[in-house]
């Protein structure tokens, strides 16, 4: 429980107040978010950053770390059982820590100019 | 979204960086999910521990990493000094010329034939250079097109002095001289090289019969064709007299150059009938007959042949005529002027 809500303790203040307040406060951010993320599925950036990404992780031997990582995790739960969430759960953390510094900085660096050039604030 | 990472206020660009680094955040657990799907579709499918090799083959294919030896163990340039034998002409030839040697000995591939024919033209041209020296320079100062030609001719044959094939011809062509139609015709090519000046008339006569006789100015051959209106020929010079080897000389000038006008009557007299039989492929008597009906005179026939004195100038313009309709492409009028000028 947010501290926020325990201001507005009965159900019906929470309903009738506090989350209408809450939801206009984000919709502005997320109707921004929103709007921005469209912008960026529109004009195919949102594409080209993906096989940017995946073309540095590739060359760098993230990708193959990570194979590795998940050979281990399959030989530990067994060839037959594995499941998908069970290789979600174990690689995707372990992944968002492999990325290298440089290839994260890119990243951010593209996204960031990408909005200061289509983004109205 | 969690509610304290949302920046409520402060500046825009603490929003601007979340928002930022939520897009990048984004962008990697797509490139992780998508990892992990192929994992699991390669797990469930079986072929996910295929590129797994057992410790025995790892070690039988691992890279090499010695001098002289590139990475598969194998030695780089190990049969470059080799030789093999010609299956065809028992030389001894290098490893890596062995192709196309073979190629150029059996007479297969592309360029053999065409090299060997060219060789065997530039022979007969060497052959024949060699033996007139003297009378070459004089046409070389009358007319240096020619010479030139005959430069770059000699230049090219001498590259082909030392090899195996030049030899073998020339053998072969010196036993072949006494015999055959062929060594006529060789005999014949060797001598026009001067001019038709030094062939008699009979010789000149029979020769001009049988083939078509034109010296060709690139490879200063004679043109071997033969003429298909040898019957037709022999009827109608029996009645025909060559005095001397200009009278013919001028002839051969007026089929070829229809610009040149006949020196004298009676050379367009010998041009009508030549231009008669010369036409033998295209129109055998249809040339009579628009000679006739041109110039309105007996200036065709098979049978008679020699027109009167008084026709001579009607028909040498329809023979102008004629010339001009049906020009030869083979024919070269240039080097029969050339060579013909200089008797002028």
């Amino acid at each position: 429980m947010t501290p926020f809500l325990d201001v507005f303790c009965t159900q019906t203040d929470r309903h009738n107040v506090f989350y209408p307040l809450l939801r206009q406060i984000m919709n502005k951010d997320s109707q921004m978010r929103a709007a921005i993320n469209q912008k960026l599925i529109e004009m195919g950036e949102r594409e080209r950053l993906k096989e940017l990404l995946r073309a540095k992780l590739v060359e760098c031997g993230w990708r193959d770390q990570l194979k590795a990582h998940c050979k281990d995790v399959i030989r530990e739960k067994g060839l037959e059982h594995v499941t998908v969430e069970d290789l979600v759960t174990e690689v995707t953390p372990k992944g968002r820590a492999l990325v290298p510094d440089s290839v994260k900085k890119e990243l951010l660096q593209r996204i960031r100019a990408f909005l200061a050039q289509h983004a109205t604030l | 979204m969690k509610m304290e990472d949302m920046p409520l206020s402060g500046p825009d660009n603490t929003k601007l960086e979340a928002l930022v680094h939520d897009i990048y955040s984004e962008l990697v657990e797509d490139a992780c999910l998508g990892l992990c799907f192929e994992v699991h579709r390669a797990v469930k499918q079986g072929y996910f521990f295929l590129d797994e090799t057992d410790q025995e083959s790892m070690k039988e294919f691992e890279i090499v990493d010695q001098p002289g030896v590139d990475i598969f163990g194998q030695v780089y340039n190990q049969w470059k000094n080799k030789e093999c034998e010609c299956p065809n002409c028992k030389r001894l030839i290098a490893a890596s010329r062995f192709a196309p040697h073979l190629e150029k000995c059996l007479g297969m591939g592309r360029n053999s034939s065409r090299i060997a024919n060219r060789r065997l033209a530039s022979n007969n041209n060497m052959s024949k250079s060699e033996s007139d020296q003297e009378d070459n320079d004089d046409l070389n100062d009358n007319d240096w097109s020619y010479g030139a030609e005959k430069k770059a001719k000699k230049r090219k044959s001498d590259k082909n002095q030392n090899s195996p094939r030049r030899s073998k011809s020339l053998k072969h062509k010196n036993g072949e001289l006494g015999s055959s139609i062929s060594s006529e015709s060789y005999k014949y090519n060797y001598n026009t090289g001067i001019s038709y000046e030094t062939l008699g008339p009979d010789e000149v006569r029979s020769l001009l019969t049988t083939q078509c006789g034109v010296i060709s100015e690139h490879t200063k051959k004679m043109c071997n064709r033969p003429s298909l209106t040898d019957a037709d020929a022999v009827v109608e010079n029996d009645s025909f007299d060559i005095p001397d080897g200009q009278m013919l000389m001028s002839r051969l000038q007026w089929e070829d150059s229809p610009d040149i006008s006949p020196t004298d009557s009676a050379s367009s007299k010998a041009s009508t009938n030549h231009s008669e039989s010369r036409k033998p492929k295209k129109k055998k008597r249809t040339s009579l007959g628009l000679n006739s009906g041109g110039s309105g005179s007996s200036v065709g026939g098979g049978g008679g042949g020699l027109t009167g004195g008084s026709s001579s100038s009607s028909s040498s313009q329809s023979n102008i005529s004629l010339s001009t309709k049906k020009k030869r492409p083979k024919l070269s009028a240039p080097s029969i002027t050339s060579i013909y000028d200089d008797l002028n």
